[in-house]
């Protein structure tokens, strides 16, 4: 089964996703976007969320969901440090010593740790071992339409510091002023889920856990990514820039195989993603495909996929 | 190339410190927006590094970096960030040839300050 959900949020005043600082001013992430203007094409810098930002949210959900139903989550993971056994040092702490099979490696990996299953990792040691991630997240973008009015803008903050004269060294200030460059749009992504993926070698398509583990690990899957939309916990600086806003619109397809809702930085999305899944219902694929635009929330369509895919027996 | 010496001089400084971004997106950029965005923010940064670098005493202008002194080159004049935005409007291949020398080694040695 494949879950697919196109996502559309308003974000104001937010800061998300930090890039590079210069001094005292820290930027925030920004993307060249094509949009067309009186016929014309040109190009346009605007705030955006990297999918790393979105993925890491996402595997931090999966580890408090991994763990509440008593799933093998590693150390390294569970501090949220996603280093996903990338050399000698911490897949040590998995298998000891490390066998020379990439099968046994993955299986090794596999076992210990939900989010290194769902996803993937990289042992970049010899032999060389890669799993790729069940879970596909594409960065978060202003929606099309409206991208020209998406705006990134530097606030002003200042940080105070009591010093005496003694503490006080050459002609520092006891007032540092500083900027933070908020983006401010609506913000468009889409999260795929291959759940079939989950619990299966990624070199012989074959099982490597028991069918009711792999479920469980399904369902954690399912429940992160439903926390990480509700929560809104995604993204930094949520102490002091949470963003005003919220969840607009969700779009969830769930497909037998993959099929990817068209991205919701297209007004039309909603329509043209079931126009395809018709032409692909003709061809004998089921579907199950919900929205939660006004009166529906998102919660709401969320479940609904779920409760769709436990009567279908995924979980 | 040597009318754009001074953004040449300030790129070679970013790749000098291992910041290869703006290097990369001049270089590698199909139209002049790109170009003109990069070079907005590598100059925002730029200010912002010359203005807290160390200053010896002949003035000269210089930031710590794995251990290494690295000079700081002066801020480009603004005729010359214009003539390169402009020359960058007819051809874009200028953009390129910038980065790429601002990746080759200097001709003579470079020293920081205000030059």
């Amino acid at each position: 089964m494949f879950l697919s959900v196109g996502v559309r949020f308003e974000a104001n005043v937010e800061a998300l996703n930090m890039v590079e600082t210069a001094g005292n001013y820290s930027k925030h992430r920004r993307v060249p976007y094509l949009v067309e203007e009186d016929g014309k094409l040109k190009t346009v810098y605007v705030p955006a969320l990297s999918g790393e930002s979105l993925a890491h949210a996402y595997q931090e959900h999966l580890v408090r969901e991994a763990l509440s139903l008593n799933l093998p989550v590693c150390d390294d993971c569970r501090r949220n440090e996603f280093y996903k056994s990338m050399n000698k040092v911490h897949l040590k702490k998995k298998v000891n010593p490390i066998p020379d099979d990439p099968k046994k490696i993955e299986v090794a990996i596999v076992q210990s740790c939900v989010i290194e299953d769902v996803g993937g990792f990289l042992y970049a040691e010899k032999p060389p071992v890669r799993r790729s991630s069940a879970f596909q997240v594409s960065y978060a973008l202003p929606v099309k339409s409206v991208a020209l009015f998406a705006t990134s803008e530097p606030q002003l903050h200042a940080r105070h510091a009591q010093m005496d004269s003694s503490s006080k060294k050459g002609n520092a200030s006891e007032q540092m002023i500083y900027y933070v460059e908020t983006g401010t749009a609506l913000y468009g992504f889409t999260f795929n889920l291959d759940l079939n993926a989950i619990g299966v070698s990624a070199i012989t398509s074959e099982p490597i856990l028991n069918e009711n583990e792999i479920k469980a690990r399904r369902e954690a899957a399912l429940k992160a990514l439903f926390r990480m939309l509700s929560s809104a916990q995604f993204g930094a600086k949520l102490s002091r820039f949470f963003p005003v806003g919220g969840i607009t619109e969700v779009a969830v397809a769930v497909t037998e195989h993959p099929f990817v809702v068209t991205s919701p930085i297209y007004d039309d999305y909603i329509a043209r993603t079931e126009r395809r899944l018709k032409v692909l219902e003709g061809l004998g694929e089921k579907y199950l495909f919900t929205v939660a635009t006004g009166e529906k929330v998102p919660e709401e369509a969320l479940k609904e996929a779920m409760d769709y895919l436990k009567e279908q027996g995924a979980f | 190339m040597s009318e754009y010496e001074g953004i040449v001089k300030m790129l070679r400084f970013f790749v000098q410190t291992k910041n290869f971004s703006y290097v990369d997106r001049i270089g590698n950029a199909l139209n002049p927006e790109p170009v003109e965005v990069t070079l907005h923010e590598a100059l925002r940064a730029f200010r912002s590094i010359r203005e807290s670098a160390f200053v010896e005493d002949n003035g000269r202008r210089y930031v710590e970096k794995d251990g290494k002194k690295i000079p700081v080159p002066g801020i480009p004049p603004e005729e010359e960030v214009k003539a390169f935005l402009d020359a960058v409007r007819s051809d874009i291949g200028v953009a390129k040839r910038v980065a790429t020398l601002a990746l080759a080694y200097p001709s003579k040695k470079e020293s920081g300050g205000d030059e």
